[in-house]
Parts: structure tokens; C-alpha cells; sequence
């Protein structure tokens, strides 16, 4: 009589147990399903036939008709170079984000370990940069980059947007959190501020730049506003800005559109799962 | 403090080099052209340019368009902000709920923010549009199709979901970290005092994210005056400046009326708009806060 209470009680708390783990692991699943639900949703339409795009969630049969499509260009009365397009976007991200992370590492390494006249002036005029709405500068720079020569160039994508105070921010505070004993020793040894930063201090920033860097690099790919007033003309345009562009007359060619999004949305996924071991654990320092 | 070392003052300037030049540039001459701009007439092209005085700031206050953009990101958080705490703290405390797999959970829930809103949009537009099979499911039900990006409250509800799903894994991350620096002492304490999981949430849990709730109140607050790529795409601020945003105002007069002193004008508003509510949230979270024993 005992040894079968003691069984009923065990089974009912192997139950419970069970049961909310399987039910954790369920809302877990319809989450992540709706995470990732217009993810799926653009490449089902992107591989329908063109009379079931946005008919039909599941499309009858699979075709390749809209990713060849656009390889040709558009066969339509204004032709948009796509791949290129696609070309631009890697060009212009990797370039802004590989110059935003050098020029914040030796910004974020100066302004926190080496002593310098004029250092706290330009660290509280970051922290003024920081906060300084960007909306009131979007006016002025463009006109800026215009009388520079450079509206209408890859350079005025790039330039403008090729410091991020942010960015500056976040090595500041991470160089702060290193031992300066370990520095300390290397100058001791003789090793100059260069040596310093490259052989002491940048091994130790690997997942702080991997966050870092992958946060500035998925803002860059994704840019509206300011590649879509600098840049007029087709063969320069980000693939973002012309998905953007063509979404008014062309609406008619929703299946090339979203073929256009996967070829978009790819690398940036990729990337992202690349760097995502980093992401967890350097993530947490950015939230601070 | 450590000595000095030689020319350490000469490399901390040539390392700022490349900042300081940044700056100067696109930061401090920008920003004093700013002021000039707002108070004068200029259409970006021709030679001449009018001084206009306060004309630009007293015809941005009367404009109706403007005044359509002060009150879209209300319209919008009413939806975003409820939407979007509930999501992100749920995935929080879900993720937080497993003893294995946290980071790829946190993963999986991030994609969203990697989203670029041009796609989004493009999907929005394809699953609202009006022989979509949602649109077929819905009018087998209510019996006609709604024209979601048409009526003015559901082309808000739209958006606003919109920016909800791409920030609820980004926020969730700030709850979880909030979630895991809570000691489990507190919990155990309330258990023993009778006090169920529910209770335990609101009265434990919930107090205790006082610091990630601030931060992410913030964030989501600043984020509502910024809002662009969906109306831009799917309703070009329409139907009759219901979804208008700030941002589009200012591109518009910017880029297409081509009023470059009037849309800075608009610009200085709108960071008005932004300093003021986001000072506002802060002092009530500051205070609700301090009634749960937060210092500031």
C-alpha cells in the first residue's frame, strides 16, 4: 500500500516535470516559428510561380523563374542590375564597418588608457555626440557630402557614415575593464603603444568586437534613409535601397522582389550565426 | 598613477586623429549649418538664400502635416508598447526557464531584429494584400476583406506589430540579463510566505527588472519619433497622414519639396518632441523606481 502511494506520488511528479518541460520546449517552437515566420514566408513566395505569389502560403510546385529573373536584369523598360547591387551593399558595409571598428579601437584605446591633454574634453564631447539627436545633422551632411564632390558616389555612402560614436562608447568602457598591470608589463618590456594595443589588447576584445561588429554591420546593411538621398542612379545603389525603389511601379513583380529579399537577408543571417557564439557572451557587456 | 610614457601624449592624439577629423566634418559643421538652415529659405539648388527668421519654426507649428507627424508616434506606442513588453518578457522568462540551450534560444528569438524593413515590408504588403489567403481566412469569417493599409487604426495596428516583432528579442535579451541577476533567495523567501507564481512575478520579478525595464522604456520610447522604412513603403504616411511620421515629413520637405530650412526646422521639433517625452518616462520610471527601493 505504501510502495504504491510513494509510485503515484513519483509518477504524477515525473509528470508535472515532464509536462512543463515539453511545454516549454512547445512555446519555445511557436515562438521561434514566429520569429522566423516572414523569413520563411519570403522564400516559399520567392520559389512560387509567379500566379501564386502572395496566393497561395505553400506554393504547388517550386521554381526558379523569379531568382533568373533578376539575374537577367529585369526584362522590363528600366533594367536594375541586381547582382551589382547586391555587389554595392557588400562593398559599402564591409568598408563603413571594418573603418567604424579601427577608427573605434584606437579612439576607444587613446581615450582610455593613455593620458593625453585634452582627453576628458573629447570624452565628454562623445558622450554629447552620443546624445545629440542625428535627425537635426541629416539636412546639413547631405549637403556636405554635396559640396564635397561626393553625392551620388560609393564614398558618399561610405564616409559620412564611417565613425560610429557608439561604437567608441563601447571600447572605451571595455578598455577600461582590462588589468592595467598586463599593459603595464609590456611597456616595462619596451613595447611601444602600438604593440601595446595590437598584441595585449585587441587578442583580449575578440567577442566584444565580434558584438560589436556585428551590430554595426547589420545596421550599415539595412540603411534606408541616408543611401536613398546620396545615391541616384541604379548602378550605385545599395540591394536594399533597390528593393525600396522598385516597390512603387513594380509592384506587379512580387516574386522577383522577394528574391531580391532572400539574396538580402542571406548574408546577414550568415554572419550573424557565424559570429553567434561570440554574440552570447559578448552581448551582455553591450547591454551595460 | 603610472609614469608617463615617452610620447604617449603624441600617440594619444594620433590615435583620436581620425575621430577628430570625423567630426569636425560631419559633426560640428553640419551642426552649425544646421542653425543657419533653420531660419532660412533655401531650396537646396538655386543661389539665393533667404533669411527668413523665425518664419520656418512658426509655419512648422501651424502645418497640419506636422502636426499629423507630433501625433503618429503616439498612436503607434499605444499599440508597440504593450505589444512589445509582453512579447520580450515572455521570451524572456521563457529562455530564462531552460537549464540548457539559452544561447541558441537567444539566437533564434534575435533574428527578427536582423530583418531589413524593406523586406518586412514587402511581406506585409504581400500578406495584407487583398488576395492573400490571411485575407481569404478572414473574409470566410467576418465576411469582407479589411483594408488593413487603407484604415487609418489598422494601418497603425500594422506598423506598429511590425516594429514589435523586429525589437521583442532584442529587448528580451535586456530582460534576460535583468531576469538572471535576480538572487534566488527572494523567491525562495516568497515561496515560504505563500505566495504563488503569479504573485511571485508581479511582486518579485517584476520590480526587480527596474533597471532593464528602464532601459528598455527608453529605447522604445525614443524609437517611436524615428519611424520610417514601414510607412515609407507601405503607406507613404497615408491614409490621410494617419501613419505621417516625423521622419517622413522631414525627408519629404527635405528631399522632394526640396525645403531644406523648413525640414530642419521640422528636425529641431522633433528632437524637441523626443528630449521632452523621454525625459517624461524617465522621471516616472525614476519614481516608480524609488517606490520599489531603486536608487537613481
Amino acid at each position: 500500500m505504501y510502495r504504491q502511494r510513494l509510485t503515484w506520488t513519483r509518477a504524477v511528479r515525473l509528470a508535472d516535470k515532464y509536462g512543463t518541460i515539453g511545454l516549454r520546449w512547445v512555446l519555445a517552437l511557436v515562438g521561434i516559428c514566429f520569429a522566423t515566420a516572414p523569413y520563411l514566408y519570403m522564400t516559399l513566395q520567392s520559389l512560387a510561380p509567379w500566379r501564386e505569389v502572395n496566393r497561395r502560403i505553400i506554393p504547388t510546385e517550386l521554381t526558379t523563374r523569379s531568382y533568373e529573373w533578376l539575374l537577367q536584369g529585369s526584362a522590363t523598360a528600366v533594367a536594375r542590375p541586381w547582382l551589382r547591387g547586391f555587389g554595392n551593399s557588400v562593398l559599402v558595409t564591409s568598408i563603413s564597418t571594418v573603418s567604424m571598428l579601427v577608427v573605434a579601437m584606437l579612439a576607444g584605446y587613446a581615450l582610455s588608457r593613455l593620458r593625453f591633454r585634452g582627453r576628458e574634453a573629447i570624452y565628454k564631447f562623445i558622450l554629447f555626440q552620443m546624445f545629440y539627436p542625428g535627425i537635426i545633422l541629416l539636412v546639413p551632411r547631405f549637403l556636405i557630402v554635396r559640396q564635397l564632390g561626393l553625392y551620388n558616389t560609393y564614398a558618399g555612402m561610405i564616409v559620412p557614415l564611417a565613425v560610429n560614436i557608439w561604437a567608441i562608447f563601447m571600447y572605451v568602457s571595455f578598455f577600461k575593464s582590462i588589468n592595467p598591470a598586463m599593459l603595464e608589463a609590456a611597456r616595462i618590456d619596451g613595447a611601444s603603444e602600438m604593440q601595446v594595443l595590437f598584441r595585449i589588447v585587441l587578442p583580449l576584445s575578440g567577442s566584444i568586437t565580434a558584438v560589436i561588429g556585428l551590430f554595426l554591420f547589420m545596421e550599415r546593411w539595412v540603411e534606408l534613409i541616408w543611401d536613398l538621398i546620396v545615391v541616384q542612379e541604379y548602378p550605385m545603389m545599395t540591394l536594399n535601397v533597390m528593393i525600396a525603389t522598385m516597390s512603387g511601379p513594380y509592384a506587379s513583380y512580387p516574386g522577383p522582389l522577394y528574391a531580391a529579399s532572400v539574396i538580402l537577408t542571406i548574408p546577414i543571417i550568415l554572419v550573424f550565426l557565424i559570429f553567434s557564439k561570440h554574440f552570447t557572451q559578448g552581448f551582455k557587456f553591450v547591454l551595460k | 598613477m603610472r609614469r608617463l610614457t615617452k610620447g604617449e601624449g603624441v600617440t594619444g592624439w594620433i590615435f583620436t586623429i581620425p575621430y577628430l577629423a570625423f567630426t569636425f566634418v560631419f559633426f560640428i559643421l553640419p551642426f552649425l549649418w544646421g542653425f543657419l538652415l533653420i531660419f532660412s529659405e533655401w531650396n537646396l539648388i538655386s543661389p539665393v538664400r533667404e533669411f527668413v527668421g523665425l518664419g520656418n519654426l512658426i509655419e512648422a507649428l501651424q502645418s497640419r502635416r506636422v502636426h499629423a507627424a507630433a501625433l503618429v508616434p503616439f498612436k503607434i506606442m499605444a499599440i508597440f508598447l504593450p505589444a512589445v513588453l509582453i512579447m520580450s518578457l515572455g521570451i524572456a522568462v521563457l529562455i530564462n526557464s531552460f537549464k540548457k540551450r539559452q544561447g541558441l534560444l537567444a539566437v533564434a528569438f534575435f533574428l527578427p531584429y536582423l530583418a531589413s524593413g524593406v523586406s518586412m515590408s514587402l511581406v506585409v504588403k504581400g500578406v495584407v494584400s487583398y488576395t492573400s489567403p490571411v485575407n481569404k481566412t478572414i473574409s470566410s469569417i467576418i465576411g469582407y476583406v479589411p483594408d488593413w493599409l487603407g484604415t487609418p487604426s489598422l494601418a497603425i495596428l500594422v506598423i506598429a506589430l511590425m516594429i514589435a516583432w523586429r525589437f521583442s528579442g532584442y529587448y528580451a535579451l535586456i530582460f534576460l540579463s535583468g531576469l538572471q541577476s535576480i538572487p534566488n533567495e527572494l523567491y525562495e523567501a516568497a515561496q515560504i510566505d505563500g505566495a504563488g507564481r503569479i504573485k511571485s512575478f508581479f511582486k518579485i520579478t517584476i520590480p526587480q527588472l527596474y533597471p532593464a525595464l528602464y532601459s528598455v522604456m527608453i529605447l522604445a520610447v525614443g524609437l517611436m519619433f524615428g519611424v520610417f522604412t514601414e510607412p515609407y513603403m507601405l503607406t507613404g504616411g497615408g491614409p490621410n497622414l494617419a501613419t505621417h511620421t516625423w521622419y517622413l515629413e522631414i525627408y519629404y520637405q527635405a528631399f522632394n519639396t526640396l525645403r531644406a530650412g523648413y525640414a530642419s526646422s521640422i528636425a529641431l521639433y522633433n528632437a524637441i518632441a523626443v528630449f521632452i517625452v523621454v525625459g517624461i518616462v524617465r522621471r516616472i520610471m525614476q519614481a516608480w523606481g524609488r517606490a520599489h527601493g531603486w536608487e537613481d
